[in-house]
């Protein structure tokens, strides 16, 4: 029988597109709606086991690592904060000496060429000059005391016993904590050259100023930085005074080992120029990275100017910052 | 450790509780000024002069 052809089947009617609004939900939403179900759980009732040796043991073990963390976690808490505390009163405490001596004692004035003349009496952990780094700050300022061994260190910058005296031929070197004890050379990195670094004696103002960073030292002469008024009397050490100081540059990272940045002429041991020769430096050494001590940080620094000291007198580099 | 202390410190709650407390502080206060200071200059932290 010839097949008819089959006449083609209704096809169902599309029903017509239903529009659902897009809900906007918060994804939390979702999340909380199953609370309630875990909520009615039954909270296993005493299920522990009863307490093995080797339960014991392993909680003990537990227990001792935890308080071992929170030692090393105090640690911390000590050496960065609770340090300075201890050193802010120390360093109070010394300068208040300093203070009271300064106003007690009278001094001759300053001779005529004071900075080669004037020699200071240092006794070992007390405080002899003050120290201001006008970039960090109006606040920033530290009484240096004489000796750097950690106790020295604890009331603040300490001076390096013979190296030079400030203002004075060589290399005046200061060593100060850069983490805890009061941290007063935390942010030494961040010194650039021709900042100033003022020193104040009884009688003196000194006024220090960062040298050329090794990548300056180059186009020094070229650079327009030179012709700023704060860089006066600043110029790589080893174009003004010859090869000797061409490893003196403002900034540099040694190892601890490296005694010979507070030489006289920095990594120069047995000084070939003579001491009328020298430059007036200051160095101040710190460690490096911070929180450890496998490097020291190194500034260097020469002295471009002295005030004599006068009544409500504050050098202009003061100001700076 | 924890517990076992706890377990024999004496008097009711809250005794137990102010007890507890006087003796962290204690631990922390003689970590700080006796163990930390004897410890620190030991350590390889804070160094800052050269040699």
């Amino acid at each position: 029988m010839p097949r008819r052809p089959m006449p083609p089947r209704p096809r169902p009617v599309d029903p017509p597109t239903e529009v659902i609004p897009r809900v906007e939900d918060d994804y939390d939403d979702e999340y909380y709606d199953d609370d309630e179900y875990y909520d009615d759980e039954p909270a296993p009732k005493d299920a522990l086991p009863p307490d093995s040796l080797a339960r014991k043991t392993v909680r003990g073990v537990g227990e001792a690592l935890i308080t071992m963390g929170l030692v090393v976690l105090l640690f911390v808490v000590y050496e960065v904060y609770v340090t300075d505390l201890l050193s802010a009163e120390k360093q109070q405490d010394a300068t208040a000496a300093l203070d009271s001596e300064w106003s007690s004692n009278v001094v001759t004035p300053p001779p005529a060429d004071p900075n080669r003349k004037s020699q200071l009496n240092l006794i070992e952990g007390k405080a002899f000059a003050k120290m201001y780094i006008p970039v960090f700050g109006n606040d920033w300022k530290f009484s240096v005391v004489e000796g750097t061994t950690d106790k020295h260190l604890e009331i603040g910058p300490g001076h390096y016993k013979d190296t030079a005296q400030p203002g004075e031929a060589g290399n005046f070197s200061i060593a100060g904590h850069r983490v805890g004890k009061g941290a007063p050379f935390n942010d030494l990195d961040l010194l650039q050259s021709c900042n100033s670094i003022v020193v104040q004696t009884q009688t003196q103002w000194f006024v220090y100023r960062v040298l050329p960073m090794s990548s300056e030292v180059a186009g020094w002469a070229t650079n327009p930085k030179s012709k700023e008024a704060a860089c006066t009397g600043v110029a790589p050490l080893s174009t003004t005074l010859g090869d000797a100081y061409a490893k003196t540059v403002g900034q540099e990272i040694v190892v601890p080992t490296q005694g010979e940045v507070i030489a006289p002429i920095p990594h120069h041991v047995g000084a070939p120029v003579p001491a009328d020769k020298q430059a007036r430096l200051l160095t101040l050494t710190t460690c490096h990275p911070r929180f450890s001590d496998k490097q020291r940080l190194i500034v260097h620094a020469i002295e471009t100017k002295s005030y004599p000291v006068a009544d409500g007198f504050v050098p202009p580099e003061m100001t700076e910052g | 450790m924890y517990s076992w202390i706890w377990r024999h410190l004496p008097g009711p709650l809250y005794l137990r509780v102010v007890e507890a407390v006087v003796l962290v502080v204690g631990i922390v206060a003689l970590l700080m000024f006796v163990v930390f200071p004897w410890a620190e200059p030991k350590l390889p932290f804070n160094n800052v002069t050269t040699q």
